[in-house]
């Protein structure tokens, strides 16, 4: 209280002492404009004064100031939200040291700051392991979505190759940072795939499929936060790391327009498939038995004789038909951003349109996306009102033949009849006749059928910020997002599949309306100060809310008469006891959270989250949850004893732990619902029984996180290392158990057991040639990843999996304590007897059998590779710059399926697909003993054993790019801003160690892209 | 002034957190909610109706429980030979248990009857803790019947899963679910199991004190004004004289006979008074143009199915010829059942005989689940769960060790079908009264288990299984043994 007095006394003296003065001197007046250092536009609003008196005034709209000082020696203080203060001594000769005042932001360089989407923080003081990439970067390893190109560029960011979906525009990928953290199934069973990390788009959560029809181009930057650290700030959903994508905001200056677009063709990679020939399918089908009678009729024999003979025929004739090639075509790509941005200090405004036009390469398979966006931000004196809306349009179609079914039709069958056209059935057997017919592909294919969904939609986030004082701030943010999709699918009369109905009950079609709403809260109070030169103290709290709901009406038709007219209404009816389909869900989660990190002198960083979630999801009884992080760093670079070197620019070790959650589950597990008996009602009116039982006790799955990291650069920024070492420990883990049926139910959400995994990560880039001022750099870079998973205490729970398992076909997935997830598990086998043709079995003791017995499986390999990364370099050459890919994985084994069902187990039903190649040659006889393969037989079934595991290292070339950066004379010359384009492929080999068929329901691609960048 | 602060920030983050729980208790709607299913009466009596329409699934006594699965090793039916006729049958009628079609139909029975069983007891556990109220004598009811029901399933399941109990008390059966439960339950020694249901029926007869089955009668038709129907109808729900039936019944099972007996004479005395009565002579005797087959008045408790004109036709009636037709042997028929004279007690002069067996060529078949003439008739969707006959029966058998003594028991029931008394009771003349009494209602095959005798397929003993562990007791489904 004293201390204030005196304070007080000593302002209010000098205030008396100043006012004397003026009244005794002359003023000056020292004009001139202030303007921003980075684009030099002017800055409106600028406080503008005497260090130390209240004589001070602010810019005008043109950044233009009039200030009157005393006639006397002192400081002009220039202060800005946002930027650094800046002071000029004026000492009464130096009037023209005012007239042009530049401004520097005290926001730090992007690739210097750590975006996760709640604060930001400079990297250098941040203990989090993360990786920020900016648009550039993106768009320079790939053009067809940001997700693509972020697995190019780090190493714990997996886009899981869909051996089954290919390159399917419209299937989602499955995306993981770090691995797993959930057992598998659970997709399943809930429709979304537990070990998807979040993503948040400027700020709001949003989903996978928004993040993959975003253009690229829109981008200004993405980071992937990895550890605790950095994630538990989103808490409960943050266990699979978390992606933040931030779009660019308006730059200020006059109207600017510019164009990005990107042309591209695919071409399907079909070189993993190695299907016989007409001429080797039949001598298979020959040496199988196919036109061997066993039923002793002789008119039998000559039948197949005959069959055997017109098909010898035909092949004689030159009939060898590659149907591959029948549903594919080249598939263009062109997509197109125009955006226009402009404005003043006080408004900014973005206007943009992005098209994007992708075709798939098989037929009718396209994702055509319309998107506008409007982004405002107006700002005046402390306040910042910023809003972003974009509006969506989507239209997507499907090939309603699957690839596969090409894949299986026989080489030697026509396409077409002699007459062009297109029958039904490529073979289509005699009246009396015990036999299958087959029908054709194209058949189907030609025929009037459709799979198709449109989808409309907006997003509108809002956000307002107080810059209350330099130091704190408070921000509220709200976004809404509405989306509508409609999808139809309609399958013709005439296709194969009606074959056995009747008439009244052909065709087929089907509609599905879902309808989301989300909505999004967020107010946070941020608090950043450097005290006493030393104490970097930065804090952020905040309280967020969400909700989610969705719903989906469907509902089918049957019984069209034509191929030709497809409108719903001439279906003839709803199918037979069908009733419309009604799904609906809502989820709402709300949570407090906290940040804090203090630093001091550089040197010494910690950080600390808490965060507190509810979530509707979970039962009452475990309806909220905490989630914490610590994490610490020490910056070496900073240290005194250092301070004499500059060979290191960067040296920072850092650690963290943390305990992130995961609530990809799905809406009401927890809750006990009931529905009615709808089947009988009696003379007490209806009845009410149990749906599904919930289990109110559920945890939530939450995942232990440490983390140990080295960042370093050094040696002139010319080189340049991250390595990451983690562990994870997922406890309880969330699955749905099979029970034992006395429990009323066959399955129930549960918490079992635990996962461990552990793994490391580094990226490597070294800079043989560094010369940044002359636009010449030469990097090369290494990235590796590696890591184990293993269950513990799962005990029995998944005893049913196991069981299952063991006795389907292809399964090799088991759950037992101490396994992996990925491994691959199956007896083992020691080859082919060459004496009699069986295959030779190695018990569990390691005695050899014939015998297969299924309790004798081991873990023969595992999935995952033990190194996995990419070997990239790039070269910028004044304007120009060629870059380079390798993906590689070295390690992992694969259950080898073509050879296991398209090489042997090849039976009286697949007899009629065509086949592997290889499953005519290396097999077993009399004449060839010392074979791979058993003898060809279509009744011997073929066990899963070790035999089909086989080494997958491989070598992917990822991307190759070249790209031209005009120089401004040329630019300037043709009346632009700046003018860039680039040429960028994709998957343009690969070579592997075995040979398995990939794409089977879509075949795989290989693209090319030529992109162009013009700002006007 | 800090205290200050931080106990408002306390205060409001306090506020905040409670209405948050409230804002995310989200109440589905595409689905009942039990919160908001379980909020009144009409809630619970609406669960309650569901259990018992779900016992008229196939898996249950609307198929499987009743005239299918559990009757053909019940011995009950001619089983053919030939496969594409009689499909899985044969492996049933020859007690093989472990195909994987006979595992999967009795895991889906097992599964059935345990999941009705977790019905029940989510509406006890709900029922206790429960601020409904309840008018009148509501709440009592519908706990007893609750508990009466899961009795009943769990009996049922001991029956068929469990050991000979005769023979083996102390052997590991069946769990007993007493509560809802995420976590398992383990097997019990049936001694156990037994205690359990005869404590659940115990208390549940306890609680249907007040039923109005013992002043009013069964009450068949719903009251005029149309108000509720709830406590109507008594026979189509578990009332107190089903209850007491059933410790009858479970009181002979369990070797229990002094139980038995009073619990059965107690039932028999009150259908005397004309709660139960036998069923109206003119409706079965000579030749009635519209027989009440299913004898309906005497059922203690029976399920009402609305299309259980389904069961004759998919499994006795004639025109399924040349698909598979269940009918009884024709010598056991004439030898032992429906003749044989003084020694069997058979006689086709049996009102059991003239209306539920009706010739086509050369064999007899049943008809007991026929339809009568008035289709709206409610009778039409009866399956009887207990009868009077049974109570008869029990109370015969279980007067004394000396089974002789029951004669006369025997002999009022042989009286209210048109034959004449038997002069002396066995064993087998006491097996062959429940062959006629009980035939298609899914009782046979615990009867021989009870009583561990051969199963009378044929009237030749020779060509009759003999009893033995591995026919009567059903190994439990894999789904039980292996999670």
């Amino acid at each position: 209280m004293k201390s204030l007095d005196r304070l007080l006394i000593i302002l209010s003296s000098f205030l008396i002492f100043a006012s004397a003065a003026y009244a005794q001197e002359d003023f000056v007046v020292l004009s001139g404009k202030v303007v921003d250092s980075a684009d030099g536009y002017p800055l409106i609003g600028v406080s503008v004064s005497v260090a130390g008196t209240r004589q001070g005034t602010v810019t005008d709209l043109d950044g233009l100031y009039e200030l009157k000082v005393p006639k006397q020696q002192c400081e002009v203080l220039f202060s800005y939200v946002g930027y650094d203060d800046k002071v000029i001594a004026y000492n009464l000769k130096n009037a023209s040291a005012f007239s042009k005042v530049v401004m520097f932001t005290n926001v730090t360089q992007l690739a210097d700051v750590v975006v996760t989407g709640v604060y930001e923080r400079k990297k250098e003081s941040f203990t989090g392991a993360s990786a920020t990439f900016k648009t550039d970067e993106l768009k320079a390893v790939g053009t067809s979505n940001i997700l693509q190109s972020l697995s190019t560029l780090d190493p714990s960011f997996k886009m899981m190759e869909s051996s089954q979906f290919g390159s399917n525009p419209n299937v989602m990928p499955d995306i993981e940072i770090r691995g797993k953290t959930s057992v598998a199934g659970l997709k399943e069973e809930y429709g979304t795939d537990p070990n998807q990390p979040l993503f948040i788009l400027d700020g709001f959560e949003t989903s996978l499929e928004t993040i993959m029809n975003l253009n690229m181009n829109r981008v200004a930057s993405v980071t992937i936060l990895k550890d605790a650290a950095s994630t538990a700030i989103y808490g409960s959903k943050a266990s699979n790391g978390v992606v933040v994508i931030e779009t660019k905001a308006p730059a200020r200056g006059r109207l600017q327009l510019s164009y990005k677009g990107d042309y591209g063709i695919s071409l399907a990679d079909l070189s993993d498939y190695n299907l016989m020939n007409s001429k080797e399918k039949l001598e298979f089908e020959t040496l199988a038995g196919v036109y061997k009678d066993n039923s002793g009729d002789p008119f039998a024999q000559i039948r197949l004789d005959d069959l055997r003979n017109k098909r010898l025929l035909e092949i004689e004739r030159g009939v060898d038909t590659y149907w591959l090639s029948e549903p594919i075509r080249p598939g263009f790509t062109h997509k197109h951003n125009i955006y226009a941005e402009g404005g003043e200090d006080k408004i900014r405004y973005g206007i943009g349109l992005s098209l994007g036009n992708v075709d798939g390469v098989m037929e009718n398979s396209g994702r055509h996306t319309l998107e506008g966006n409007v982004d405002l931000i107006y700002r005046t004196g402390k306040f910042q009102f910023s809003n972003k809306l974009s509006i969506n349009w989507l239209d997507v179609s499907n090939p309603t033949v699957s690839f596969a079914e090409y894949a299986y039709a026989n080489p030697y069958y026509r396409k077409y009849e002699a007459d062009g056209s297109i029958s039904k059935y490529l073979y289509y057997p005699e009246e009396g006749v015990d036999d299958y017919p087959v029908s054709n592909p194209l058949w189907n294919a030609h025929l009037n059928n459709w799979d198709t969904a449109t989808g409309f939609g907006f997003t509108n986030n809002f956000i307002f910020e107080w810059f209350a004082t330099k130091a704190l701030r408070l921000r509220a943010k709200f976004g809404l997002t509405k989306q509508d999709d409609d999808e139809q699918t309609r399958l013709s009369p005439q296709h194969s599949q009606f074959d056995d109905m009747g008439e009244t009950e052909k065709g087929l079609y089907t509609h599905t309306q879902i309808k989301e709403m989300i909505y999004e809260g967020d107010v946070a109070v941020t608090f950043g100060k450097l005290l006493a030169d030393k104490h970097m103290v930065n804090a952020v709290g905040g309280f967020n809310f969400s909700n989610n709901h969705r719903q989906i009406y469907g509902y089918s038709a049957v019984g069209f008469t034509d191929d030709q007219f497809d409108a719903p209404s001439f279906a003839n009816s709803y199918p037979s006891g069908g009733s419309p389909n009604y799904n609906e869900s809502l989820k709402r989660a709300a949570s407090f959270y906290l940040n804090g990190g203090y630093a001091y002198a550089e040197r010494y960083l910690l950080d600390f989250n808490y965060r507190l979630d509810g979530a509707s999801m979970f039962g009452t009884g475990n309806r909220f949850r905490n989630t914490w992080s610590v994490g610490a760093g020490w910056n070496i670079h900073k240290e005194p004893f250092m301070a004499s070197s500059d060979f290191f620019s960067l040296f920072k070790l850092r650690g963290s732990v943390g305990n992130p959650g995961n609530q990809n589950f799905s809406a009401y597990q927890a809750f006990s619902t009931y529905k009615f008996n709808g089947w009988m009602t009696n003379v007490f009116g209806t009845g009410v029984i149990l749906n599904a039982l919930g289990n109110a006790g559920l945890s939530w799955q939450e995942t232990t996180n440490y983390d140990l990291g080295m960042d370093l650069t050094f040696w002139g920024e010319r080189i340049n290392a991250t390595f990451d070492y983690y562990w994870k420990y997922t406890d309880p883990l969330l699955a749905v158990i099979t029970t034992p049926g006395s429990m009323g139910v066959t399955s129930v959400a549960m918490n079992a057991g635990s996962q461990k995994t552990r793994g490391w990560e580094a990226t490597l880039r070294i800079s043989p040639v560094y010369k940044p001022s002359e636009g010449i750099i030469w990097n090369i870079s290494l990235n590796a990843t590696s890591s184990r998973s293993e269950y513990a205490d799962i005990g029995n729970s998944f005893s049913a999996l196991n069981e299952s398992g063991k006795a389907s076909l292809v399964g090799t997935t088991r759950y037992y304590d101490g396994g992996s997830p990925t491994a691959i598990w199956a007896v083992r086998s020691a080859g082919i007897d060459p004496a009699t043709g069986k295959e030779l079995f190695i018990k569990k003791d390691g005695t050899y059998s014939f015998t297969y017995d299924v309790n004798d499986e081991v873990v023969v390999g595992d999935m995952q590779p033990k190194v996995e990364g990419l070997l990239g370099t790039s070269l910028y050459f004044k304007g120009l710059s060629i870059g380079c890919y390798l993906r590689y994985r070295w390690g992992g084994q694969v259950f080898n399926s073509s050879l296991f069902q398209k090489v042997e187990n090849i039976g009286t039903q697949e007899i009629y697909n065509n086949q592997d190649k290889r499953a005519l040659y290396d097999r077993w006889s009399e004449n060839n003993r010392e074979a791979y393969f058993k003898g060809i037989s279509l009744v011997q079934r073929t066990e899963k054993s070790s035999r089909f595991v086989m080494d997958d290292n491989s070598l992917i070339g990822e991307s190759f790019n070249i790209g031209y950066e005009f120089p401004d004379r040329i630019v300037r010359r043709m009346r632009l801003g700046a003018l860039n384009v680039q040429l960028t492929s994709s998957d343009i080999f690969r070579a592997t160690s075995v040979r398995v068929e990939r794409g089977i329901d879509y075949p795989f691609a290989r693209t090319v892209t030529m992109s162009l960048g013009i700002t006007f | 002034m800090m205290r200050k602060h931080i106990f408002i920030a306390v205060a409001v983050f306090l506020v905040t957190l409670s209405s948050c729980d409230k804002w995310l208790d989200v109440k589905p709607y595409d689905k009942i909610s039990q919160g908001e299913l379980l909020s009144s009466e009409q809630g619970y009596m609406k669960l309650l109706n569901g259990i018992y329409i779900e016992l008229n699934s196939s898996m249950l006594y609307g198929g499987a429980m009743s005239v299918e699965m559990i009757e053909i090793m019940g011995g009950a039916y001619v089983i053919g030979t030939d496969n594409s006729v009689w499909g899985n049958y044969a492996d049933l009628a020859g007690y093989e248990y472990g195909t994987d079609y006979w595992r999967a139909r009795m895991n889906e029975t097992w599964n059935k009857a345990y999941s009705l069983i977790l019905n029940c007891n989510l509406l006890l556990e709900n029922l206790e803790s429960t601020s409904v109220r309840f008018t009148g004598d509501n709440y009592k009811v519908i706990k007893g019947e609750a508990l009466a029901l899961r009795a009943m399933l769990h009996f049922d399941m001991l029956r068929l899963f469990g050991p000979v109990y005769s023979r083996n008390p102390e052997m590991m059966s069946i769990p007993y679910y007493k509560k809802y439960s995420v976590v398992p339950n383990e097997p019990l020694p049936a001694s156990e199991v037994a205690a359990e249901i005869t404590h659940d029926l115990h208390e549940a007869r306890i609680l249907l004190a007040n039923d109005p089955v013992r002043t009013s009668g069964i009450m068949s038709s719903a009251p005029a004004d149309g108000s509720s129907t709830f406590m109507y109808y008594r026979n189509l729900r578990l009332n107190y004289y089903a209850v007491t039936a059933l410790l009858a019944r479970s009181g002979l099972y369990f070797g229990d006979n002094e139980a038995a007996y009073r619990y059965s004479t107690e039932v028999i005395e009150a259908a005397q008074t004309g709660i139960f009565p036998f069923v109206d002579k003119s409706l079965v005797s000579g030749s009635p143009e519209d027989p009440d087959r299913i004898f309906s008045s005497e059922i203690i408790f029976g399920l009402t199915h609305s299309q259980r004109n389904k069961l004759f036709k998919d499994y006795f009636d004639p025109s399924r010829i040349p698909n598979y037709v269940f009918r009884m042997d024709n010598g056991l028929m004439s030898d032992l059942i429906y003749g044989g004279g003084a020694t069997t007690g058979g006689s086709q002069d049996d009102f059991r005989y003239r209306v539920n067996w009706v010739a086509t060529g050369a064999n007899k078949y049943f008809y007991k689940y026929s339809d009568m003439v008035d289709t709206g008739s409610i009778t039409n969707t009866l399956i009887p769960m207990i009868r009077l006959g049974e109570m008869y029966l029990i109370a015969a058998e279980s007067r004394s060790q000396d089974i002789e003594a029951g004669v006369s028991y025997v002999n009022q029931l042989r009286s209210a079908r048109g034959v004449s008394s038997l002069q002396s009771l066995s064993r087998k003349t006491l097996q062959y009264e429940y062959i006629r009494e009980l035939y298609g209602e899914g009782q046979l095959f615990f009867m021989y288990k009870r009583m561990f005798s051969p199963v009378l397929f044929t009237s030749s003993d020779n060509k009759n299984p003999q009893p033995s562990d591995a026919i009567f007791v059903v190994p439990l489904p894999s789904s039980e043994t292996d999670n």
